[in-house]
């Protein structure tokens, strides 16, 4: 369900180009479980905001859907990215001044037009499942580094989306809170179908995954 | 709808995070605003009081005044001639009129400094001599004692009719001044009454306050021993054509002078040549007002910068969850527009405030235009001055911007 053809970022440096990625293709399909493998620099990230909407590439196309999003305004991109992927950070990204609600619902403040469901009720539902949801009145900064991941995972799941990518999503947590984080993706993964991403440069992580997508120098070296 | 509570809700919550760097941004906008808003309050008040002033004389008022006043185009010209009035009137004139011309009172008038003494008390003061009759062209009345009547004009009487600011100086309360004697001149006078309190004087018109009225045949033997009139009030009966008593009263006069060397001037026409000297003055008052109004946008600007910079990692999360670039621009416009609007509003409230309390001393006038003017202008500073840092923020790319620390 998306996918990238041949999909190439250049930047201009002082002795010449540099590629972050060069040429890449990969098809994730929908429901799969899979990770994009790579050290610090190998263009993992940076094929991540490509997959995420987050970036343009240079050349080459991504697909969503079998559909070029390429010709697509800023305005049509980004809605897209609010109701079609949902993104979960290393580093949480939760707005501070926003309560745990707030945080959650955001993304919905953004769609024009009807939602068609209640957002509030389903936001409840979701942080009744993770287990936290006697925090949905407070803010982030009273939260735990693996609560504030949740409410992250939360924020990502509220527009429905087919796709969850997540950039280190452990990274900033301990080994037993980031295995619970990891237990809950492979949940969303089995039990509501969802397809999850993880960017990491952690094989141990990696290997959580059905699939591993493995980057290095921009290009793709393996796949399994 | 909900799109507009969800805007106004994340700027309030902005807001609420950095109180006092958001009053000090609004305060910018209040002092501006507030400095318009009284300026124009000023302009109005002394518009009104001006044009109050003219209509308690009448509109069938007309001056006869030296030199060639008022030009054809309505304006002050700047007293003919290089600005040298040579003409002045006489007795003579006020007669041929007379009998020329049918009008409800002709009054000539001679106005003077004199140097007022009762008892060891000297106060600095204005005679205006005159016939009894502008008492009535003037609508003066008498608070103690009475006016001078036509025989005393016609005997040269040496009593005086004193205004009510210097009766008060030379003799603490108005009705002690009934009866005593005041000099100047060197001369002495009787006091025959106190007029009413009149106001005016204020913006260089004659301060009838200070007032020592006398006949005119008295200042004749007094201190107008050229027995010159400075300018003579003609009023028409309420039915008559002011047009025509113009063109008769020139028709008397071109007798004797030359057509610049006198001016007939109706009271609308000088209202007008009044009004627009204000105008410009208000233009000028306005001007500088809105020099307070552009600093205090800039201040918004450089407060909606410092936001962008500060808040770019929020945007960026922002943008990851799906907000458009027009909805990140609508956001901090949302937040500088309500910055100034606030900033606006408080101002209004407070020059209401300020015009209710001057207004016992001063005439001050807020309209409901001022008051537009001033939410329009705020809003308008809120949308010039914020455009610039929310397009900023809107053009960031999500990526930079989610990567910012």
């Amino acid at each position: 369900m998306i996918a990238t053809e041949k999909v190439s970022k250049v930047y201009q440096i002082a002795d010449g180009e540099f590629y972050a990625l060069k040429d890449v293709s990969i098809n994730i399909k929908d429901h799969e479980f899979v990770s994009i493998l790579g050290t610090s620099g190998s263009g993992k990230s940076t094929l991540m905001h490509i997959i995420g909407l987050l970036d343009r590439p240079s050349s080459g196309k991504v697909l969503i859907d079998d559909k070029d999003v390429s010709l697509l305004s800023d305005s049509e991109l980004s809605s897209l990215r609010g109701q079609a992927i949902g993104f979960v950070f290393q580093q949480f990204n939760l707005i501070q001044k926003l309560t745990v609600l707030e945080n959650i619902l955001l993304p919905t403040q953004y769609v024009k037009g009807k939602l068609g469901f209640d957002a509030k009720k389903y936001a409840m539902e979701l942080l009744t499942r993770f287990g936290i949801s006697e925090k949905a009145n407070i803010y982030p900064n009273r939260l735990s580094g693996g609560q504030q991941q949740r409410v992250a995972i939360a924020r990502a799941l509220i527009m429905k989306p087919t796709l969850v990518l997540a950039d280190e999503p452990t990274g900033n947590l301990d080994s037993k809170t980031g295995e619970e984080i990891l237990k809950l993706l492979e949940s969303l993964n089995e039990e509501l179908g969802v397809t999850v991403c993880i960017v990491t440069h952690d094989k141990n992580v990696a290997h959580r995954t059905k699939r591993q997508i493995f980057v290095k120098d921009g290009q793709i070296v393996a796949k399994y | 709808m909900n799109y507009f509570v969800f805007q106004i809700k994340t700027a309030l919550s902005n807001f609420g995070r950095n109180k006092v760097r958001t009053v000090l941004t609004s305060l910018g906008i209040l002092i501006g605003v507030l400095s318009v808003v009284i300026l124009i309050a000023l302009g109005l008040g002394l518009r009104n009081f001006i044009q109050g002033e003219f209509d308690s004389l009448g509109s069938n008022l007309l001056f006869i005044l030296p030199g060639d006043v008022i030009g054809d185009d309505g304006q002050f010209s700047g007293g003919g001639g290089g600005g040298v009035i040579s003409t002045s009137f006489d007795e003579r004139d006020v007669s041929s009129l007379r009998s020329r011309i049918n009008a409800e009172f002709i009054v000539p008038l001679y106005t003077s400094n004199a140097r007022a003494q009762a008892g060891d008390i000297t106060k600095s003061a204005d005679v205006f001599a005159s016939t009894q009759e502008a008492f009535t062209l003037f609508n003066f009345e008498p608070e103690s004692g009475d006016l001078f009547n036509e025989s005393d004009v016609t005997k040269r009487s040496k009593v005086v009719v004193l205004g009510n600011a210097i009766a008060k100086d030379l003799f603490g309360e108005p009705s002690n001044a009934v009866g005593q004697t005041v000099r100047f001149s060197e001369q002495r006078f009787k006091v025959l009454g106190v007029l009413k309190e009149e106001g005016g004087g204020n913006f260089g018109g004659p301060n009838f306050d200070r007032g020592l009225f006398i006949p005119y045949t008295t200042s004749f033997v007094t201190i107008n021993t050229d027995r010159k009139f400075f300018a003579i009030y003609v009023r028409g009966s309420f039915e008559q054509d002011v047009e025509e008593l113009k063109s008769q009263i020139e028709r008397a006069l071109l007798r004797r002078y030359d057509e610049d060397q006198f001016s007939v001037v109706k009271q609308t026409e000088v209202l007008n040549a009044i009004q627009s000297i204000f105008s410009i003055i208000n233009t000028v008052l306005l001007a500088i007002g809105s020099i307070s109004l552009v600093v205090g946008g800039i201040g918004i600007m450089n407060i909606m910068y410092a936001n962008v910079t500060e808040r770019t990692k929020e945007i960026g999360i922002r943008r990851a969850v799906g907000a458009t670039k027009k909805d990140i621009l609508f956001q901090f416009l949302t937040e500088s527009v309500l910055l100034s609007v606030v900033g606006g509003v408080l101002a209004v409230v407070l020059a209401a405030l300020i015009v209710a309390v001057v207004q016992q001393f001063f005439p001050l006038a807020l309209d409901a235009t001022a008051v537009l003017v001033a939410l329009g202008i705020s809003s308008a500073i809120g949308i010039f001055f914020g455009v610039f840092p929310a397009r900023r923020a809107a053009n960031l790319t999500p990526i930079e911007a989610i990567r910012y620390e």
